[in-house]
């Protein structure tokens, strides 16, 4: 394994902006939220703290931090302590194998008088770039189901028990989905690596021979998409499956017993998973970085523009997220349970049969 | 590189923790845990072996074990759930109906 | 040098999580921390070049097995039946035998000596290896293995059912 100095120091440039943007998403989304529902249901939404409402999450988060904490005297203490943390460990992992940029050529530098970058470095903006990419996200992914499992028990509650085992249940569920509906992308794009799917979607379909459009995988695989967005709702617990934090019935669900910063933790760990849901189905299906009719070159300009047509397209499948929340009522459980079941998996077993046609064809 | 051997060390203290849960437990899902320690023993001797000679075969039989774990699992936790509803109790000691 | 490091903490990481598991009294506990020795098992994997097994250890293993293990521990209640303690003859007795067991495990394999060197070219054991020698050369047991994993779940069903006595007539 034959690393240098700069290959570290990249890596560590490349977490750390991951981590910003990471780290930074929940205060951006609790008041993109606010505000959104509030326009979708016809009033104001925060507006007095800071211009139109923008240091709202400031607000947020002196009160998360500023309450007491309080633990419930028959709950695990060591459990209701670690789940919180179980929930963010995949949140803030599995967004490592996503691709975010166009790899561009570090030119050769001088700075104070040292050659940096000798005849030029690839920079390639994916924090670890492993063969086995997409599994990685759905191993991690499934490692979630501990943190809210573990939060419903630990807090010695029936309503968070009942939250944590509803959960469980919903989420493991449309694993199955979210993995086979995957596999149609994974088959087009003939590797498990994230960098391979996008490359595939950086082509153009001719429609009548004169009108390009770009080889996205949404368009051929509809069926796919469909069947692995709704699959990330759910395994994201956002409505209209929301049911383990569902208000009104089970009070807040699996998180009823927490205040403060545990429960921010919980609010933290759902909006990370939210943004790395969309940024994986932007990456899977709509082409990723990449930029319709446009060829970007190899160069620091090239990665801006494709780090923002990555960031833009997140942000839309973002704010779908927050419309979709504010629009369908929620299912009921037994409905959930047959739709991911007796809908979804025999769906995404007919996707895998079609795109395999369409591929033997030659149409992908 | 790690040689093969340290693997096998490691394999074996699972493997052995896994026969002293199974020995000295009561509890029927901790037994049961423990058993899928040492099947987890075994498929790590089996990686270990695999890395050293390059064999593909080594691998395939681990995703097999996996899979035929799995089964095992659901099955032997559907006959737990089913011990508790008749007996009220999962301590393997109680169910004694076919003892002399 | 770093993959030594690496091996030995996570190779502590298992063996302590795994005594956790037989020694704990909350079998929730127990599942939990063998959650934790199944994912630094995945790293042991990752160290044995065979980064697909490592994930399908976490997805297979610790993402669904292990679930399945906590369901039915908190939906049956496990964690407040105080478990009777084992007699002290069957706890000695068990200790010492696997005790000894893992002493005569260990003296073979260092007795075995330093097993032969590694071959020096990379280990091809990517998706798309394992994925031809599944579908070619292994098919009949992966088709076997499927029809087996149907009987599981017909099996786990039928006998999770409650007593469903067989002549029930219509009214």
């Amino acid at each position: 394994m034959a690393f240098d100095l700069t290959d570290i120091i990249l890596t560590f440039v490349k977490i750390g902006i991951i981590l910003g943007v990471m780290l930074n998403v929940t205060p951006i989304m609790v008041i993109i939220e606010r505000r959104a529902s509030a326009l979708i249901q016809d009033r104001m939404g925060p507006n007095r703290v800071g211009p139109g409402g923008l240091m709202q999450p400031f607000a947020d988060a002196l009160k998360f931090v500023l309450k007491e904490d309080i633990i419930p005297a028959k709950a695990h203490k060591a459990l209701y302590t670690l789940a919180p943390m179980f929930g963010l460990i995949p949140a803030l992992t599995t967004i490592a194998v996503v691709p975010w940029g166009r790899p561009f050529v570090i030119p050769e530098m001088t700075i104070f008088g040292r050659r940096l970058f000798e005849g030029g470095r690839l920079f390639e903006p994916i924090v670890a770039d492993v063969n086995i990419g997409l599994l990685l996200i759905f191993a991690l992914a499934s490692l979630s189901v501990y943190g809210i499992t573990t939060a419903g028990w630990a807090s010695n509650s029936k309503y968070s028990l009942f939250g944590g085992i509803r959960a469980s249940a919903q989420m493991i569920s449309y694993e199955l989905a979210l993995t086979l509906s995957a596999v149609g992308v994974l088959m087009a794009a003939g590797s498990l690596r994230l960098v391979d799917v996008v490359a595939r979607q950086s082509g153009h379909f001719l429609l009548f021979n004169t009108i390009q459009i770009p080889a996205w995988n949404f368009l051929p695989m509809f069926l796919g998409f469909v069947i692995f967005t709704v699959s990330a709702f759910a395994e994201t617990n956002r409505l209209p499956f929301d049911f383990p934090e569902a208000e009104a019935e089970l009070v807040a669900g699996y998180h009823t017993e927490y205040s403060s910063m545990k429960f921010a933790m919980f609010f933290m760990s759902e909006y990370m998973a939210m943004m790395t849901m969309s940024a994986l189905i932007v990456t899977l299906f709509f082409g990723g970085w990449d930029i319709p009719w446009y060829n970007e070159p190899p160069t620091f300009f090239g990665f801006l523009l494709s780090a923002f047509a990555f960031l833009a397209k997140v942000g839309f499948m973002m704010f779908v997220f927050v419309w979709v929340r504010w629009t369908i009522p929620r299912l009921k459980y037994d409905e959930l349970m047959r739709i991911g079941w007796k809908v979804f998996l025999p769906l995404a077993v007919v996707n895998v049969v079609v795109v395999a046609l369409l591929i033997t064809m030659g149409w992908v | 590189m790690i040689p093969t051997h340290y693997f096998l060390i490691l394999s074996a203290i699972l493997f052995s923790i896994g026969v002293c849960g199974v020995l000295t437990r009561r509890n029927g899902i901790t037994i049961f845990m423990s058993i899928e320690l040492m099947v987890n023993a075994v498929n790590l001797t089996f990686l270990a072996y695999a890395r050293q000679n390059h064999s593909l075969h080594g691998l395939v039989f681990v995703f097999f074990i996996m899979a035929i774990a799995a089964a095992e699992a659901a099955v032997g936790l559907a006959i737990f759930i089913s011990l508790h509803r008749h007996r009220e109790t999962i301590d393997v000691d109680e169910a004694n109906l076919m003892h002399w | 040098m770093f993959e030594l490091i690496i091996f030995f903490f996570f190779a502590v990481v298992t063996i302590v999580f795994a005594l956790m598991v037989i020694l704990h009294r909350n079998p929730v506990v127990g599942a939990l921390s063998l959650v934790a020795s199944f994912f630094a098992l995945a790293v042991m994997y990752i160290l044995l070049e065979a980064p697909f097994m490592a994930a399908l250890q976490v997805i297979v293993y610790a993402g669904a097995i292990m679930v399945l293990f906590l369901f039915v521990i908190m939906l049956l209640n496990l964690q407040h039946q105080a478990e009777p303690p084992t007699r002290p003859v069957q706890q000695f007795l068990g200790f010492f035998l696997s005790i000894a067991f893992c002493l005569t495990l260990l003296f073979y394999i260092v007795k075995a000596g330093t097993i032969a060197a590694l071959p020096s070219t990379p280990f091809v054991s990517d998706a798309r290896a394992i994925g031809y020698a599944l579908f070619e050369k292994y098919i009949f047991p992966f088709e076997m293995v499927s029809i087996l994993l149907l009987a599981a779940i017909v099996g786990a069903i039928v006998l999770s059912q409650r007593g469903v006595s067989l002549d029930r007539r219509p009214d």
